[in-house]
């Protein structure tokens, strides 16, 4: 499928890969291993703080996919993708063991980030990404950088995201957070509901939902009342754009930044008109041959719409 | 592209049928309706296709191309697709749409 790039169009990710590296986090990478180069050329014999222990796992991080692309053989590139997979592990056991330094937080937030990163279904009971948003939740919930993180989570499906992206919503002081959670728990909540529709029929994917997150779960959401999930999602849109419109979006891999304003009214947009039930917006222009024509013209006929690209 | 052998063959086989295959091409501030025009010639896409360069695409906001609807004869959005779905999703929503509009 072919994306559109230009500013207006909201890139949504496809269900399949993801690749990881956000815009900014490129830059903040690149900050943080010059200071990475620093702490390497410190003697070797001395234990490595936490922050060294950070540096040199951003930077794998970092490396990562340059190092998979220079693999020649298939066993080299097995064991680089083998030790990137552990990558997450590693910075939440970092986390873990010093909860007190501040790289935990930062440690944490790439533990979400390189999860949520990888193709969907992921996170789920038990997963490394439920038990960071735990310790996120409980150490750092006021904490100015979450609103990056609740932009993370915003195509996640396992109560845990759920769970975080509300904490974050009542708890954060920060009205540039407090924005961010409320337009990624509409989001969030829309998501979902659009991912439950596929299920029906399809028991393959059924199948891989209740391995990763747990059958009772999944049932618990389709029984759901949709209506009322669906209008909790457009008073969220709403007050995300009333309350915290002005807000930036930060720039990410599946997003092309804007205002909360923006996002959210094209998000209600598309609940309000362009759902499934909704009469379609009229339509308004000229053919290919020049000539004048709406979509209205073709009422009576069922019409088949196909936004296309010529190439 | 992939979906052009599929939407020919549903234009031939539903002539006769209250339906129509409606286009809009995509293309900010890009490709008017020349370049469209060769193209669909070209290809035989023996249909109409709105030329967009943005109003559409600002107000509709598709995911990407190609992106489909179903839209039955009240007017209303009855299935949509981001990404073109197996032709088999588009034909059975296509039939019994077009079974409630005879």
């Amino acid at each position: 499928m072919r994306v559109i790039k230009r500013t207006q169009i909201n890139r949504r990710v496809p269900i399949g890969r993801r690749i990881y590296a956000a815009n900014w986090e490129c830059v903040l990478t690149l900050v943080l291993c010059m200071f990475a180069t620093l702490a390497v050329g410190a003697p070797q014999d001395k234990p490595a703080t936490p922050a060294e222990k950070y540096q040199a796992l951003l930077k794998e991080r970092q490396d990562g996919p340059e190092e998979s692309s220079k693999a020649t053989t298939a066993e080299e590139r097995k064991q680089t993708q083998a030790r990137l997979a552990k990558l997450p592990q590693r910075f939440f056991e970092l986390a873990e063991q010093n909860p007190n330094d501040p790289v935990a937080l930062e440690a944490l937030i790439q533990t979400v980030s390189v999860v949520n990163g990888t193709a969907f279904p992921v996170g789920g009971k038990g997963s490394l990404d439920e038990r960071a948003l735990a310790l996120l939740r409980r150490d750092h919930v006021q904490s100015e950088k979450l609103g990056l993180v609740c932009q993370h989570v915003l195509f996640g499906f396992h109560k845990s995201h759920e769970e975080f992206l509300r904490a974050v919503l009542e708890l954060n002081p920060r009205a540039e957070v407090q924005g961010l959670a409320c337009l990624s728990l509409a989001q969030y909540l829309n998501d979902r509901l659009n991912r439950l529709e596929l299920l029906p029929g399809q028991p393959e994917l059924v199948e891989r939902y209740h391995r990763v997150f747990g059958k009772e779960y999944v049932e618990q959401l389709q029984r759901q009342d949709r209506a009322a999930v669906s209008k909790e999602a457009e008073l969220l849109f709403d007050r995300a754009a009333e309350k915290y419109g002005d807000v930036k979006i930060p720039v990410t891999y599946y997003g092309s930044g804007g205002t909360i304003r923006e996002k959210a009214e094209a998000e209600l947009f598309q609940i309000r008109h362009l759902a499934v039930g909704k009469v379609a917006p009229e339509i308004e222009g000229e053919d290919q041959e020049g000539k004048h024509f709406k979509l209205s013209d073709y009422r009576g006929k069922v019409v088949l719409l196909d936004f296309w690209y010529r190439l | 592209m992939a979906q052009w052998p599929h939407e020919r063959s549903l234009v031939k086989n539903l002539k006769d049928k209250p339906f129509a295959l409606i286009g809009v091409h995509l293309d900010y501030g890009g490709d008017d309706a020349s370049v469209v025009k060769r193209v669909m010639t070209k290809e035989q896409l023996n249909w109409r296709s709105f030329v967009d360069r943005g109003p559409i695409a600002d107000k509709w906001k598709p995911a990407g191309t190609p992106s489909f609807y179903i839209i039955d004869s009240k007017g209303v959005i009855r299935h949509k697709w981001a990404g073109a779905p197996a032709a088999k999703a588009i034909d059975t929503a296509l039939e019994k749409v077009i079974q409630e509009a005879e």
